[in-house]
């Protein structure tokens, strides 16, 4: 999950408990949808992507995983998923919309090119807001996706886009990237055996980067985060822009134990003192720029070795 | 009808006070008002050839070439002999280096034989092409027409003291003439300069300043040249005095921009090197730059029998257009590198494709003009310290350098090589296209030739006679006892023989490729081995995308056969294929055959193509930890740290084990608690600083 220094200060690393905590006995639903690729090449492209990244949700708890590609991703194919969605989900559970195709914006609206009709933002911010599950993820990686984040964006829903606006039509790599975030074990940058909503962001957003400098391309998409329900989105999500928070609390995929631990009665104490030493770093993270140097590391160094020990402990 | 005449006569009196007033404003360096004027009487007369010739030269003046070239082609439509506008269009091409001015300078002198102008510039272009004979039978022609031509006697002194002459009797005829014709100066720091010269190119255009200090393209070319030679401080005063006085051309305001740019550089320095590198890359540079500077030195001072007697500075640029700035005005370079005496600037690699740019090879290339440019004191000829460079770079490692490529091909099967005698006209005033690429070739395998044949010191001892002032024709007859035409003939009947049999299969390469591909597509893996193994040694060099090895390696892997695969990328790779993906296929492909240094080997070249690459200094890391090689392993690691990546909690676990396993436990712990402040929830790390923590108390 994303680094919560980050975000600053302790209260915000206590939200983020409490959101995970409330994440660690729900259900995550994810929808995947790969729109119409126009040609073969990129047909095969998008359904390969949203193939990746079913692969890597599948293999995950507590997950209930609907792929939709070629032929089978329409418009009422998608409705149909989320009726059922609504149907099944509870209030705390959380539901991953990831989008990947073609979009289009008419300056007015944003549409991802389906077999069939075509769905909008507005139609799917409905579907979306009918669903019980509070904790949403949207993660729009179509071409155009960035004129949609207008119409989705709204409080508890993390939405993330390719383009940083409507206007940035061509074909998009993020989703490339995105899927990548799922299966590379380097995403999980903190390490705690999840990678976040905005760990996945930032994996995907600094590959894309990286593809069009070394291939001397002029970038064509630049991808936005919103996570504050009133935000146009951000590139950079950080304490000082506001965005973020809620991204970093989003378990996105579950890769370790760290939830099973959770379940065992026996080791609540040292879960509990673990936490204590999380939040004590933390703090301590946050008084660096005002406290010396070497005072820093210092107390840094021994709080890290008691969490190391309360880890060993934890794992025997 | 009288009020008719009146009328005429009154408009041609007022025209012709009107060119008259734009002259005379022109003169007072009154450009915007001359230039209103000359728009004026453009517009009044379109068909007037002379307005248009007379304005384009203003503009030409002014920085403006390309509405200059369009006014003087212009004119040439209305007359197509006129001799101003074709001297106006000869300028402008001798200006880009172009070779067509000498055809458009004898034109403009056939249509007007008066036109002593356009025979300086002919001398000008010959001594451009380091014929100094012909330089001075040009500048003679001019002096016979006017004795008054300046610009040939400037030439004329230019001779004579790039020969090393004290004094020229030209410079006293000129003073004569003119007390304050400072632009004869100028003009012989600008020869000084053109044959890398700089430092006595500088004090020329210190002299120009000083015989008229209002000369602001001398305090311009002062200052890009005082830049070059990395004297920055001055370098921007002069440019500044430029600038303000209306010295505005491209490369005076690129070079103060460029100037202003170096605050986002950090310079290193040793006792013999100076390393300036943009911040955000230096960290991961610095140790691959520094360690190959210092090799290429010592290695260099070794083959060359010299000691430098003052450090080399190295600046590498990210951006591509800044490192142009710095090679503005300068004809015929390949614009990787360029060497101003002890001062080399060059492309970062992360200013081009992965694959497309050995940064190191060019370095070398680059170190190597540092000491033939010190040993002749940069009285050298273009074509022998550029074939000397080109030399060093295959000598470095075979790999490195440039490949047969196919412009090479084209030259020696047309047979459009030059005589060495007349090399650096290639270099030059290209005639063709390719013409300088081929040269640099051409150049390169004369030095491998007399290499092989007579042996490096005989390379030295020419390097030698060069800075003694000798001529091409000289040198070799001196040291290789034959006259230029007989080298010519022995060198290309060499290169024939050596490269006859890609040169004569060149036609039908493609085709067969072509088919290969095809092949390749309908996955008939077992004809791309059979067509492939045919046709893979007809053009051997070829190693860019789609090359021969990349079809058999494909075929081999399709049908399980690894090792084959592994050979055919080999020797892409040995030969000089650069391309990364394919590079790390090979490095995959040894490591899963157990055969990790080779992998490691393999990986190692990429660090001097393109080293912006975090996943290829994780893997080589780990390549060198796991052929116990930690203390190899750290630089590795501690670039996949520069590189900032998204893990960074990883990246720096991975150098504490290194650091660890090199016994640098301090420092080890250290990066630990930065990898652990990222990620405190690291479990492999948590692991080590226990197992640290608890070899700490033992040791207490």
């Amino acid at each position: 999950m994303a680094a919560a220094a980050e975000m600053g200060s302790s209260v915000k690393r206590l939200f983020i408990l409490g959101m995970i905590a409330a994440g660690l006995n729900a259900t995550t639903f994810y929808v995947t949808v790969a729109g119409l690729g126009g040609e073969p090449e990129y047909e095969q492209r998008f359904s390969g992507w949203a193939k990746d990244i079913d692969k890597a949700l599948k293999a995950a708890p507590d997950s209930k995983v609907d792929t939709l590609f070629g032929e089978a991703a329409t418009k009422p194919a998608i409705r149909g998923v989320l009726d059922r969605i609504a149907k099944e989900a509870k209030p705390e559970d959380a539901v991953v919309v990831m989008l990947i195709g073609h979009g289009t914006f008419d300056g007015a609206d944003y549409k991802i090119n389906l077999p069939g009709p075509d769905l909008t933002a507005i139609e799917l911010a409905g579907l979306l807001d009918r669903l019980p599950a509070k904790r949403q993820l949207v993660v729009n990686m179509t071409s155009a996706s960035g004129g949609a984040i207008d119409a989705l964006r709204k409080e508890s829903r993390v939405i993330v886009s390719a383009t940083k606006t409507g206007t940035e039509r061509n074909a998009t790599v993020f989703a490339r990237y995105w899927a990548e975030a799922l299966h590379d074990p380097a995403a999980d940058s903190d390490k705690n055996e999840t990678v976040s909503a905005l760990e996945a962001f930032r994996y995907a957003d600094l590959k894309t980067v990286l593809f069009y400098t070394t291939q001397k391309r002029i970038a064509t998409e630049h991808a936005l985060l919103e996570d504050t329900g009133k935000g146009e989105g951000v590139r950079a999500p950080s304490t000082e822009n506001g965005q973020g928070l809620l991204a970093s609390a989003f378990p996105l995929l579950r890769l370790g134990s760290n939830a099973t631990a959770a379940r065992d009665p026996e080791k609540l104490k040292l879960l509990a003192q673990k936490e204590q030493l999380e939040q004590q770093i933390d703090r301590l993270k946050y008084q660096k720029a005002a406290m010396p140097l070497e005072d820093y590391k210092k107390q840094l160094g021994v709080l890290l070795l008691n969490l190391a020990k309360t880890q060993a402990e934890l794992d025997k | 009808m009288k009020i008719c005449l009146v009328a005429l006569l009154l408009t041609s009196c007022a025209y012709s006070q009107t060119i008259e007033r734009a002259e005379a404003l022109w003169k007072a360096r009154q450009y915007d008002a001359a230039r209103n004027i000359f728009e004026a009487l453009v517009k009044a007369q379109p068909d007037n050839p002379d307005y248009k010739a007379r304005y384009g030269r203003l503009l030409l003046e002014r920085f403006n070439p390309v509405e200059a070239a369009g006014l003087f082609q212009e004119a040439v439509k209305i007359k197509k002999d006129h001799a101003g506008a074709l001297l106006g269009l000869a300028l402008v091409s001798a200006d880009g280096f172009e070779s067509k001015a000498g055809d458009l300078a004898r034109a403009a002198l056939a249509s007007d034989p008066k036109l002593f102008e356009a025979q300086e510039l002919l001398a000008r272009l010959a001594l451009e092409d380091n014929n100094p004979t012909k330089a001075v039978e040009e500048a003679d022609k001019a002096l016979a027409i006017s004795p008054k031509a300046l610009d040939a006697m400037a030439i004329r002194a230019a001779i004579d003291l790039m020969a090393d002459k004290t004094d020229s009797p030209w410079i006293g005829r000129i003073l004569a003439l003119d007390p304050k014709y400072g632009e004869a100066y100028e003009t012989i720091g600008y020869f000084f300069v053109l044959n890398r010269r700089y430092e006595e190119g500088i004090e020329f255009y210190r002299k120009a300043i000083a015989l008229k200090p209002d000369l602001w393209s001398a305090h311009s070319q002062l200052g890009i040249n005082l830049m070059r030679l990395g004297i920055d401080q001055e370098a921007r005063e002069q440019l500044e005095i430029a600038f303000n006085n209306g010295h505005t051309d491209k490369p005076t305001t690129n070079t103060l921009n460029l100037m202003e740019s170096y605050k986002n550089f950090l310079t290193f320095k040793t006792d013999n090197t100076i390393l300036r590198l943009h911040k955000k890359e230096a960290e991961l540079l610095r140790p691959y730059f520094e360690s190959e500077l210092k090799r290429a030195i010592a290695t260099f001072e070794k083959k060359y029998k010299i000691k430098l007697d003052r450090p080399v500075q190295v600046e590498v640029y990210p951006d591509h257009e800044d490192f142009a700035v710095r090679t503005m005005g300068m004809p015929g370079l390949g614009a990787l590198g360029v060497t101003f005496g002890y001062v080399v600037a060059m492309d970062s690699p992360s200013g081009r494709k992965p694959g497309s740019f050995h940064w190191d090879s060019t370095m070398w290339h680059e170190l190597s003009h540092v000491f033939v440019l010190s040993a002749t004191k940069h009285k050298v000829p273009r074509w022998f310290t550029e074939g000397m460079a080109v030399h060093e770079e295959t000598a470095a490692s075979p790999d490195w350098g440039d490949r047969l490529d196919p412009q090479a091909i084209g030259a020696v099967k047309e047979k459009k090589l030059l005589p060495v005698a007349e090399l650096d006209r290639g270099f030059i005033h290209p005639t063709y296209p390719s013409q300088v690429v081929v040269s640099y070739f051409q150049a390169g395998r004369i030095c491998d030739y007399i290499n092989k044949v007579w042996g490096y010191d005989k390379l030295l001892a020419m390097m030698h006679d060069f800075g003694r002032g000798m001529s091409t024709p000289d040198v070799i007859e001196k040291q290789l006892g034959m006259k230029p035409e007989e080298f010519d003939k022995k060198f290309l009947a060499s290169l024939t023989e050596e490269t006859k049999r890609t040169v004569d299969g060149f036609a039908e390469w493609p085709k067969k490729v072509k088919a290969l591909s095809a092949l390749a597509r309908e996955n008939k893996h077992d004809d791309v081995i059979r067509e492939g193994l045919a046709i893979r040694d007809l053009y051997r060099d070829y190693v860019e995308a789609g090359s021969v090895y990349e079809f058999l390696a494909e075929a081999y892997l399709a049908k399980g056969d690894k090792t084959r695969a592994i050979v055919e990328l080999a020797r892409y790779s040995e030969i000089g294929g650069r391309d990364p993906v394919l590079v790390k296929k090979l490095a995959t492909l040894l490591e899963e055959a157990g055969r990790k240094k080779e992998a490691a080997a393999a990986l190692t070249r990429l660090n001097w193509i393109y080293p912006n690459d975090e996943e290829l200094h994780r893997r080589l890391g780990d390549l060198h930890m796991a052929n116990g090689t930690p203390e190899a392993a750290i630089v590795e690691f501690r670039a996949a740290v520069a590189m900032k990546p998204h893990d960074t909690a990883t990246a720096r676990f991975n150098l504490a084990r290194a650091l660890k396993d090199s016994g640098k436990e301090d420092e080890a712990k250290e990066e630990l608690l930065l990898a652990l402040e990222t990620a405190p929830g690291f479990r492999p790390a948590q692991r080590m600083l226990l197992e640290l923590s608890k070899e700490e108390k033992i040791r207490k």
